[in-house]
């Protein structure tokens, strides 16, 4: 059998001819509408579950997934089962073992990708399903084994990796050096990294796996700086000063990236170990992942800001009330004098003018005190359907009269969770009118409202591809920030306490071109201290 | 309910600490054919109040100095359980619900109050205006 490929072997075994190719080619036909719908479905099921999840790095990745996915369906009912067709599929599967999907996925979404084909079969042919049914699956299993070589390939490329960078190798155990670390770097919520005399890897341990994505064999005998993609001249510095013997007290912040291509803040401490020997670990670099501290610091920041000044200025805006009142008051009373006198056009239309600007001062009072001393939101079971269909509602005809196209991206299927509808659609309504507003300004463009669940979240994103913030620095939710003419400076401010009322965050992403602001509210309200 | 109904004009009472507003309110409400009254503290009204004829109508602040609006409202209401009570004030989250007793409920303006629409509540009794923006803003 030196004459056959490795796929030739297994479409024999697989018993995959040419009448199953015929069939699926047929089927191909049938089934293509209905490739979109499966797409989604089967993004937003990944969405359920954290370390699946976690591989994403944001919608338009997952976008950009989906059309994959729709074209690998049409790949496989194309009926064409060459060499070129195996090649493809390896290089799918490599690619999955390089972002770092877990091999169980693989298995568990080639059977959900199953049964959504053998429904549409049983739909589109009834009786007649049989044949194409048997087809269906030994593609799909066809599939799945070329894509699983992919795994078994890493993994052997791992173990012939680790296996050469064991220097002695009649001692396969541990280095010497290492066996007094292991203990303690496993019990620490701390990613312990040592380094060689070159700054390369020779000791990851969990915690430095997990932050990173990266398993420990993959990085080992990697320099530091470039796996991790640290970009800082003081962490470098501080690595080259620690490799020559000077321990740094300081404490350095520095981004690294994960495997996926995601950021993470991390704090920094360098040692130097005790012996040095070749191979063994003469610097310890200590890292504390804080991404996630400072995004709840600056919240935190943000909320005392804000009860600050609720309860001092919620005082003075009633106050201000009573001499607003006066004033209407001898307004119309002028007015009516005025028009006593005949016809006054120009001073009739000054008094309205002060009547206007008195209106304008009223309305900027009440929205205040709707910012500073909010009613506290009444949650109740909504519909994410109902939330993000009623607020796209209420701007459609704005966004028309702007030129402005309006996307709705609801998630596949709907999603109940705890919320103020009103305050909510007054969240939302101030995130679409703002991006409107933004594009239509720029002479027309694109908002798109989408809705997404995450394993115990729910994600809002209102999207334009307006000419985005002024700069990413821009205290935008601060109250009176407003750069709108005719606003009252108070609308983000108040959108972002009624998210934080639902004991939600929203986060801001923009550069010219695109803008997005997304809302993370909790699918279920546990009860206890506040934030 | 107009200004004036079988040849008597109606009688209003305005209670306000702000006595100038106050006054030249009362100015406008004379023009358009009003009986007006005028009191400048919580303590002034009830005297006025406990001298006959009442008013028709009742027109009072919340945060009045000696004795406050609801206090007001509710001696008013002692001497005529269905009195019509208009609401004018900066603070209307300091009237609670149920706080003049039975009757009916009184009409809530929020200051700075437009004269039409005063005039609006005082001529029609019984029909809330609409609130001044979006519902969510109603009770500040």
């Amino acid at each position: 059998m030196s004459t056959e490929t490795r796929f030739q072997e297994i479409k024999r075994y697989v018993r995959l001819d040419e009448r199953d190719a015929q069939l699926l080619r047929d089927f191909g036909v049938l089934a293509a509408p209905e490739l979109g719908r499966i797409a989604l479905e089967f993004y937003d099921r990944i969405r359920e579950h954290e370390d699946a999840n976690a591989v994403f790095t944001g919608e338009e990745q997952i976008q950009r997934l989906q059309r994959s996915l729709v074209a690998w369906l049409t790949r496989v009912c194309s009926g064409v089962y060459d060499e070129a067709y195996h090649e493809q599929t390896s290089i799918i599967g490599r690619v999955h073992v390089r972002i770092g999907l877990p091999q169980r996925y693989m298995l568990t979404a080639m059977a959900l990708i199953r049964v959504s084909l053998l429904r549409i079969a049983d739909e589109k042919l009834g009786a007649g399903a049989a044949a194409t049914r048997e087809a269906i699956v030994r593609i799909l299993d066809l599939e799945l084994a070329v894509m699983l070589e992919a795994y078994k390939d890493s993994y052997v490329e791992r173990l012939e990796q680790a296996v050469r960078t064991v220097p002695d190798s009649q001692n396969p155990g541990p280095m010497p050096g290492r066996r007094r670390y292991v203990n303690a770097d496993e019990i620490t919520g701390t990613m312990i990294v040592g380094l060689d005399r070159e700054a390369r890897i020779c000791l990851f341990n969990s915690e430095a796996e997990r932050v990173t994505s990266y398993a420990r064999d993959e990085v080992l005998g990697l320099s530091f700086l470039e796996a991790l993609g640290v970009d800082d001249e003081q962490l470098a510095q501080a690595v080259r000063s620690g490799l020559g013997g000077v321990s740094s007290t300081q404490i350095l912040e520095a981004c690294i990236r994960t495997r996926s291509g995601k950021q993470r803040d991390v704090i920094w401490n360098l040692a130097a170990a005790i012996d040095g020997q070749a191979h063994e670990v003469v610097l310890v670099a200590g890292g504390r992942d804080v991404t996630d501290d400072k995004a709840r610091d600056e919240r935190s920041r943000q909320n005392e800001k804000m009860a600050a000044i609720g309860t001092l200025a919620a005082g003075l805006a009633h106050e201000i009330r009573n001499p607003l009142n006066g004033a209407q008051l001898h307004v119309a009373f002028l007015e009516r004098a005025i028009k006593r006198k005949g016809d006054q056009q120009e001073m009739l239309e000054a008094t309205r003018v002060v009547g206007d600007e008195i209106k304008r001062l009223a309305l900027l009072v009440t929205e205040f005190l709707d910012f500073a001393r909010p009613k506290p939101p009444e949650l109740k079971p909504t519909s994410l359907f109902k939330c993000l269909e009623h607020a796209a509602g209420l701007v459609a005809t704005d966004a028309q009269a702007a030129s402005v196209k309006l996307v709705s991206d609801p998630p596949s299927s709907d999603v109940e969770f705890p919320a103020d509808f009103a305050k909510l659609t007054q969240v939302l309504l101030n995130l679409l009118n703002n991006a409107v507003e933004a594009t239509g300004a720029a002479g027309g463009g694109t908002v798109v409202l989408r809705g997404r669940r995450g394993p115990r979240q729910l994600f809002i994103d209102v999207e334009d591809d307006g000419p985005g913030l002024p700069s990413p620095e821009a205290p935008i939710f601060d109250a009176f920030y407003s750069t709108k003419e005719g606003g009252t400076g108070l609308g983000l401010a108040i959108s972002h306490r009624i998210v934080t009322d639902h004991r939600g965050t929203i986060d801001v992403s923009s550069r010219p071109g695109k803008t997005s602001f997304r809302i993370t509210l909790p699918l279920e309200q546990r009860t206890g201290t506040a934030t | 309910m107009s200004a004036s109904t079988q040849n008597r004009k109606q009688r209003v009472l305005l209670v306000d600490s702000d006595h100038r507003t106050n006054s030249r309110l009362a100015e406008l409400l004379r023009e358009d054919g009003f009986d007006v009254d005028v009191a400048r503290d919580g303590a002034a009204a009830i005297a006025l109040l406990a001298r006959a004829p009442l008013p028709d109508v009742l027109v009072t602040e919340l945060k009045v100095r000696h004795a406050d609006g609801v206090a007001v409202a509710r001696f008013a209401r002692a001497q005529r359980p269905d009195l019509p009570v208009v609401v004018v004030t900066g603070h209307p989250h300091l009237l609670r619900p149920g706080a003049l007793g039975s009757g009916p409920a009184p009409v809530v303006l929020t200051k700075p109050c437009d004269y039409g629409e005063l005039l609006s509540a005082l001529t029609e009794p019984g029909s809330q205006p609409a609130p001044m923006r979006a519902s969510a803003h109603a009770g500040h």
